[in-house]
């Protein structure tokens, strides 16, 4: 591993870092999510070193930087804000980090010519820091860190000051870079937009502690409780109970007339009947249909629409089954072209390869 | 078309002003233009404010000195019992200066250290070391306490970037938290002065108001009130009032000039 956290508390006295363990790879991009408060920038300014802790280790490419000081540590970081040095210009903040390390002029001056091409702000270099756009301000907080050619990079919502097209200008920029040096990145954020398109890991935090960190596909198709359900937005979340298990499937009894069939192997395999589980159904894997038909989709449930609410392209409509409410999204012409209107019966159709067992009351997971 | 409401807030403004203006200038008025010129070119006036200018620059610098690291370590670092280090610190702003006086009259005196300094022959009353001490401990509080302000409202990230870019605390401070502090310093330095300059009642139990000897421009105020010489104290007062408003002018042009700048 390259970058390797184990058990980390850290004290700040009126919140708390718990038992974090964290580990990513080289050139991979840990995406950290969360709700405001959570932890997420206390963590990151611990990784760099900001923040003593009070248990636990950090190990980055092999080697142990928990007592290192933050200078020692080569980890660049990069706020929302920038944090551009005010009484510097734009050359003098790119080539900062450079100047300690007894580099000569001439050889500062090449880097920070290839970094700010790659940057695309060759043309401000000379400028003061407070005449730059907050677009610019971001690529230049990059190159700064960048240049110095850190093991890994922070970075503390590094767009969500910006505008949506430089969001998307920059976010391949990263990806180019992130190609091009095989740069390690740790990116705080509340824009799942930064997931789809930049994360290969994400960790989701609340109250000081990694809920679940693994693959984008693995938390936002198989979250391992609740809240990381609920916040990675799986809105059908049910309590149940097993009613029939084999090591392939389960039948998840969730009220009276509605049985759920789940196939999650990891999990069918150490789970028996009569325990109690919750399960969750993303709602885009829900098939809307005006009849029922067969198909290799082992849930089909009648319900009666109660609810539908037009978001943009998309519609979300709640049933109701039995006494639970399930909800699913289609687009606009789906909606259409299936008349769905206020109490009309309807068929949901999913796979039981989208029944994921998030939840138990025993304790398999561990 | 103003407001009432900002109508009442500039008119209470200008009304509070115009009575320190009337007030203080008022003092203006009293001497005579001969008696003026003759109390400001006296032996005596000139003695008094030489010492002011240069115990005031001393201990100005000191103080500047002094108070950098203190403000500093309020502001970023926590150790144990740093309420009550601070609550310490603030104090002197709180009592009368008098109560500074005596204290360090007592202290550096017979009553303290004094004695054992004397064995040494070190003497620090009643001479121009004992002014400086008197506007040291004086000005310190209200300096630190300017200071932090400044570097609490410097954001630490600042401080952070710098040192993931490989600097340590003491290069980060200086090249980044020591310039971008450049304003409130200036304002810390001028407030230092004008307290150094305008010391009073410690100055006179420390110094024990000797005629030119221990004679700032707030003593000479107050000697020669006492005596009835009403031309000598005037002009001691207004030359007071002077540099207090050159300093305060400049300070003003100086963080105006920056504002405009960093628009």
């Amino acid at each position: 591993m390259y970058l390797e956290i184990k058990n980390l508390s850290v004290d700040l006295g009126e919140f708390k870092l718990k038992n974090i363990n964290l580990s990513i790879n080289k050139g991979e991009y840990l995406v950290l999510i969360g709700p405001t408060g959570s932890g997420k920038s206390v963590l990151l300014e611990t990784i760099i070193g900001f923040y003593n802790q009070k248990e636990g280790s950090i190990k980055l490419n092999g080697e142990e930087i928990t007592t290192l000081l933050p200078e020692d540590r080569n980890i660049g970081i990069v706020y929302q804000d920038h944090v551009l040095f005010p009484n510097m210009n734009v050359y003098d903040n790119i080539a900062y980090g450079l100047k300690n390390k007894n580099i000569p002029s001439e050889e500062i001056d090449l880097k920070i010519k290839e970094i700010s091409s790659i940057m695309k702000i060759e043309h401000i270099l000379n400028r003061s820091i407070e005449t730059i756009s907050g677009g610019e301000s971001q690529r230049i907080a990059l190159a700064r860190a960048l240049i110095v050619e850190p093991e890994i990079i922070l970075m503390d919502e590094p767009f969500s000051a910006l505008d949506v097209s430089t969001q998307e200008t920059l976010t391949n920029l990263i990806k180019e870079i992130g190609n091009k040096f095989n740069t390690t990145f740790i990116h705080v954020t509340h824009n799942f937009n930064d997931i789809w398109n930049l994360a290969s890991k994400v960790g989701v935090m609340e109250n000081g502690i990694i809920h679940q960190i693994n693959t984008v596909s693995e938390v936002f198709s198989k979250p391992t409780n609740n809240f990381v359900a609920d916040f990675v937005g799986i809105q059908n979340v049910f309590e149940g109970i097993i009613e029939d298990s084999s090591t392939s499937c389960a039948k998840v009894k969730i009220s009276k007339n509605l049985y759920l069939y789940s196939s999650d192997e990891d999990i069918c395999s150490k789970i028996h009947p009569n325990e109690k589980v919750t399960v969750a159904i993303r709602p885009e894997n829900i098939i809307f249909s005006n009849e029922s038909f067969e198909s290799s989709a082992r849930n089909r449930i009648k319900g009666k629409v109660i609810e539908t609410k037009k978001s943009g392209p998309i519609v979300q409509v709640h049933c109701q089954v039995d006494d639970v409410i399930l909800k699913g999204i289609l687009t606009r012409n789906s909606f259409e072209s299936l008349d769905i209107q206020k109490g009309k019966d309807i068929f949901l159709i999913f796979k039981s390869l989208n029944v994921n067992i998030i939840d138990t009351y025993t304790t398999f997971k561990s | 078309m103003r407001s009432k409401f900002e109508l009442l807030f500039i008119g209470i403004t200008v009304t509070i002003t115009l009575i320190f203006f009337i007030t203080i200038g008022s003092m203006f008025l009293v001497p005579s233009p001969e008696g003026f010129i003759n109390a400001l070119f006296s032996q005596q006036m000139i003695f008094a404010i030489g010492l002011t200018l240069s115990t005031a620059l001393v201990s100005a610098t000191i103080v500047i000195l002094c108070c950098i690291p203190l403000a500093y370590t309020l502001s970023r670092f926590d150790f144990p019992l740093k309420r009550f280090f601070k609550i310490i610190l603030d104090l002197p702003m709180a009592f009368p200066e008098i109560v500074i006086g005596i204290a360090l009259l007592l202290f550096l005196g017979n009553y303290g250290i004094g004695s054992i300094l004397e064995f040494y022959g070190i003497q620090l009353v009643f001479n121009s070391t004992g002014i400086i001490i008197a506007q040291f401990f004086v000005a310190l509080p209200y300096a630190t306490k300017s200071l932090y302000s400044t570097f609490n409202y410097i954001d630490t990230r600042y401080e952070f970037v710098s040192r993931s870019l490989g600097y340590s605390q003491t290069d980060t401070f200086f090249n980044i938290t020591l310039p971008l502090s450049k304003e409130g310093l200036f304002a810390t330095i001028i407030i230092t002065l004008s307290r150094c300059i305008g010391t009073f009642a410690a100055v006179l139990f420390v110094g024990g108001g000797i005629l030119m000897k221990t004679e700032t421009l707030a003593v000479s105020m107050y000697l020669h009130l006492s005596t009835g010489d009403i031309d000598m104290s005037i002009t001691a007062g207004i030359l007071l009032v002077i540099i207090s408003f050159i300093t305060i002018a400049v300070m003003e042009k100086y963080t105006n000039d920056n504002r405009n700048q960093m628009i």
